[in-house]
């Protein structure tokens, strides 16, 4: 069976080492790769694996785009058989009262919103075929005390735990697992607007003295994607050096 | 710049930072003085002081800070 990859977010640091990584010993996989305005990150991969990424600019905040791209990937890609959903907007330090309702909106909108319909379109074809692998990217900040001023990415990343706990139960009996990893702060473009001393904090304060890097997450990613996992779904796998303990 | 000019402008982000205008500050002034003060807030300060005065603090620098005099006097090394 070839497998076919969703990847939305793949322009990401993670998206795209995940892509790496599932590409590297695959030469029959197919990766459907969303990104947003930032395709161009993509083109040393394509080059890399010709043929088998084919890239989507959609923009996950408008339900109406998330719509059509639905539409067309049901008519010209083949049925997804594994989807990772990977957007988020960059975590900025900000008290509760210094958000706006535009920014807790849109962080529901590209995380959430944008999974519901995208899950919407491909669990159908998994249910038929009695195979699928879904899987979120959550964040420590979910397990135990969040951090302050996080309130809008917290809000959004718990609302994706839940979403993946319902259709975990929903359905396992068709052979489709649905599960988060929940990494500790990663060192990746996605930090460009935290301060410096919060990720130097954040490294000194981890058990293993250092930030997550994508090396550190695509390789759990891989697993819970993998054939091997499919008696594990709706869990929230934590890769976090020991900062945050389930 | 003289000690007092960096304390009005630090004491300006204080007062920005846990919004309230009436704040006073001096050289003793530590966590304990102001309620929310807590290690989250400490670097949101110290990262207005960064933009403020164009420096870049070191972990290590800022670990050890026990009150406002000692960041008053590191602010002052590194301008």
């Amino acid at each position: 069976m070839s497998y076919t990859y969703l990847i939305t977010g793949a322009t990401s640091d993670v998206g795209r080492t995940l892509i790496e990584r599932m590409l590297r010993n695959a030469p029959d996989a197919l990766v459907l790769a969303q990104g947003c305005g930032d395709l161009d990150k993509l083109a040393a991969l394509c080059q890399r694996f010709p043929g088998q990424i084919r890239p989507f600019d959609v923009d996950l905040s408008d339900r109406a785009k998330v719509d059509t791209f639905m539409q067309l990937l049901d008519t010209s890609a083949p049925a997804p058989t594994h989807f990772i959903h990977l957007p988020a907007l960059p975590v900025v330090n900000t008290k509760f009262k210094g958000f706006d309702q535009t920014r807790f909106d849109k962080d529901l909108e590209i995380e959430v919103h944008s999974a519901i319909r995208i899950c919407r379109g491909i669990l159908p074809a998994m249910t038929r075929a009695k195979f699928g692998r879904v899987l979120f990217i959550q964040t420590s900040y979910t397990i135990g005390c969040p951090p302050k001023n996080t309130a809008a990415y917290v809000m959004a990343k718990s609302a994706i735990g839940g979403l993946v706990k319902s259709l975990a139960v929903e359905y396992a009996k068709f052979g489709i697992t649905v599960n988060c990893v929940a990494p500790s702060m990663m060192e990746t473009n996605f930090l460009k607007d935290t301060p410096d001393l919060i990720v130097q904090a954040s490294a000194a304060d981890n058990p293993m003295g250092r930030n997550a890097t994508p090396e550190d997450v695509v390789p759990a990613m891989a697993f819970l994607l993998s054939d091997e996992a499919g008696f594990i779904t709706g869990v929230t796998l934590p890769v976090t050096g020991g900062s945050a303990i389930v | 710049m003289t000690e007092q000019d960096i304390l009005t402008a630090v004491q300006d982000i204080f007062r920005d930072n846990f919004d309230d205008d009436t704040l006073v500050i001096t050289r003793e002034t530590c966590a304990d003085d102001i309620e929310d003060w807590d290690s989250l807030e400490q670097i949101n300060l110290l990262t207005a002081i960064e933009k403020k005065f164009n420096i870049k603090f070191k972990l290590a620098d800022v670990r050890g800070l026990k009150n406002v005099g000692d960041l008053l006097d590191l602010v002052a090394r590194m301008v």
